[in-house]
């Protein structure tokens, strides 16, 4: 039953009858102003009436329910939308009044009562104070709510992922061309000598035999030339990127978005990875913690659609459960999950630093302030996350050449350890100098990272 | 012009598979001994140990304290018993000075606020009023009574153990930077009934400046 039928059937009355209500309020005064303001009124406190009853349920699921159960999704408790579909409530309000009330004295009358509570462990808790007209409206917002689907109705945003596959159709037009026009220039020589030919023929000239091309000596020189040229830039190239992964983008075992964790989601790296702020290593997270959300998030279904690198889409939902498989979690059953019993996830590293360099998170993170997107890239633009610096030698000189150090300790707040540069404090008074980098501080000694 | 036929025939393939777009592999490297650790680093696997006989386990020993604990150890165990007396714990972490409450904000910012949100209101980014992922409605830690007047013992404990929907943090925060935390929480709801006159950390800032 739609509650805004009745007011919009009394305006429309209004409407009826005095066509001229809405019309001009000028209009409305001489003629019986009183009947119409009555009606105007009754119309009017219905419609707040309404409003408010509607919001309430809303307001009252929120704040008494909506902590372990949800419309749709069995968390906590089991999931209200089919609740009152049961054979001893028959969509009946009234018979759940006393379980919410005193949910415990139910456990001889409901049969329903010992199925929830060896499955959940637990009884829900008393809500004495909740009056026969409030729970009526939150079994109105839960029916409304499970009517309308997941998702209040509203369809999953269109896929904005699609637009990332990036081919260079101009590069492979000039090949096209190139390669064409290669072709044209081979057959115009061949029918350039073959008229020649011809031509000498016809006069009688006598010429030796050509000398085939692969004989020529200036072919062969010119064809040696660049064979060293493009195979030197080749061979270099490769020699220098040997050890090098940018650009590296393992698939894992799971499909883990972190646009969809850290971009849409807003999940602040340093709670997966909070060791990048303590030590050495930005760690990767236990089991246990992509279960402190995932436990109540079972389903893929708000966000974007999620493509891997070859186009496929990816089905969110079965990448959650292939976490569950790991954390031997049975989202139908929750209160007997075991953390202690989960495996390890084994993700594949993939910034990779030679074990002859000393690289520290700590020390650039929480001291350095560095932003984890400056080495990283914009990780939270990325689903399948990739190496996007080079972590060459040349790559942390430069960095460390061109960053400046925050020296400002007399604010009252920065490094204290910065203190002991005495010389650098006195030449920035002096203005010999206007600001210390990463360099000034040692940051190219080479046992700093090698030792 | 059969060769120069080959000749093209090979510089496409080559190009074409030069232009592959993933990159699966992490390559080779100049000097493998050299590159990669002969010591078990991070996250190694242990397998090759257990091959050989090695007993490895990567649990501590019961009743392993991390260094630096003790002082804030809490005494119950995962369990109801423990949960109801949990109430009795008060928090042995002293009052947190201007320092120590930019952390805690920054913990709680971290690890609290992307569900219970920003101004301790339940509604944080993870829930977005019922919009977003997350299925259960945070606890609205200013405002709610219950929460106002849950102690600051069963806030550890549900901290540390996870209650209900939310996990534990015992991984992800230290037991100092837990009492640390619910100490934010506690001065946050102070604040918002009025009673904050006598941490106000901001104030607190400036004073600590003077004195450094």
């Amino acid at each position: 039953m739609n509650f805004y039928t009745v007011p919009d059937l009394l305006l429309r009355l209004v409407n009826g009858f005095y066509p001229q209500f809405f019309e001009s309020t000028s209009a409305m005064i001489p003629c019986k102003p009183t009947g119409r303001r009555v009606i105007f009124l009754i119309s009017f406190f219905i419609v707040s009436v309404v409003n408010i009853w509607a919001q309430d349920g809303k307001a009252l699921f929120m704040s008494k329910c909506a902590s372990c159960h949800n419309v749709f999704k069995d968390l906590t408790g089991p999931k209200l939308g089919e609740v009152l579909d049961k054979d001893q409530y028959g969509g009946d309000t009234k018979k759940t009044y006393q379980w919410i009330r005193n949910a415990a004295s139910m456990a001889s009358s409901d049969p329903y009562y010992s199925d929830l509570k060896s499955k959940y462990g637990s009884v829900m808790l008393s809500f004495p104070d909740l009056k026969d007209a409030e729970i009526d409206a939150i079994w109105d917002y839960i029916n409304k709510t499970y009517a309308a689907g997941p998702g209040g109705g509203k369809k999953p945003e269109g896929d904005t992922a699609t637009g990332d596959k990036k081919s260079n159709p101009n590069a492979v037009i000039f090949g096209v061309i190139s390669l064409i026009l290669a072709i044209i220039a081979l057959i115009l020589m061949q029918i350039n000598s073959n008229l020649k030919k011809m031509s000498d023929d016809a006069e009688g000239i006598m010429r030796p035999d050509p000398v085939p091309f692969y004989k020529n000596k200036v072919y062969i020189t010119l064809f040696s030339i660049l064979l060293f040229v493009v195979g030197g830039y080749y061979v270099t190239k490769g020699a220098i990127g040997l050890g090098r992964q940018k650009n590296y983008q393992p698939e894992q075992p799971i499909y883990y978005s972190h646009k969809v964790h850290a971009g849409i989601n807003q999940i602040n790296c340093l709670y997966c990875h909070g060791s990048a702020w303590d030590s050495k290593h930005a760690a990767i997270p236990s089991v246990n913690v992509c279960m402190n959300c995932h436990k109540a998030i079972s389903t893929y279904e708000k966000g974007p659609k999620l493509y891997d690198e070859n186009g496929d889409e990816i089905n969110g939902t079965a990448e959650i459960e292939k976490l569950y498989k790991y954390a031997g979690f049975d989202p139908k059953n929750p209160s007997v999950w075991n953390p202690s019993k989960s495996k390890p996830i084994e993700w594949i590293k993939i910034h990779n630093l030679p074990d002859y360099v000393y690289f520290n998170h700590s020390q650039h993170v929480r001291t350095g302030k560095v932003q984890c997107q400056s080495c990283h890239g914009e990780i939270t633009a990325m689903d399948e996350v990739k190496q996007v610096s080079e972590l060459s030698m040349g790559w942390c000189v430069n960095c460390h050449r061109q960053t400046k150090v925050d020296f400002n300790y007399t604010a009252g707040k920065g490094n204290k350890f910065y203190s002991i540069y005495e010389k650098f404090h006195n030449d920035i008074k002096n203005g010999k100098m206007d600001s210390v980098t990463v360099e000034h501080i040692g940051g190219l000694e080479c046992q700093k990272c090698h030792y | 012009m059969k060769k120069p036929g080959i000749i093209i025939l090979v510089l496409t393939l080559a190009l074409v598979t030069a232009c592959k777009k993933v990159r699966r592999s992490p390559g080779r490297t100049y000097m493998p001994d050299m590159a990669y650790s002969r010591a078990y680093e991070t996250y190694a696997s242990t397998e090759e140990l257990q091959k050989a006989g090695v007993s490895y386990n990567a649990m501590p020993v019961a009743g392993t304290v991390a260094r630096g604990d003790i002082a804030w150890r809490y005494p119950y165990a995962n369990d109801s018993a423990g949960y109801a007396n949990s109430k009795n714990v008060t928090n042995p972490h002293p009052k947190l000075d201007a320092g120590q409450y930019l952390e805690a904000a920054r913990l709680y910012l971290i690890h609290c606020g992307i569900c219970h949100g920003e101004k301790l209101d339940g509604n944080g980014p993870l829930y977005k009023g019922g919009d977003g992922p997350f299925a259960a409605k945070p606890a609205t830690l200013v405002g709610d009574p219950k929460y106002m007047a849950m102690t600051e013992g069963t806030m550890f404990h549900s901290v540390t153990y996870g209650f209900n929907t939310m996990g534990s943090y015992a991984s992800q925060l230290s037991t100092e930077q837990r009492w640390m935390v619910i100490h934010y929480i506690k001065e946050k709801q102070a604040a918002s009934t009025g009673g904050a006159a006598a941490t106000a950390p901001l104030a607190a800032d400036s004073t600590a400046k003077t004195a450094k």
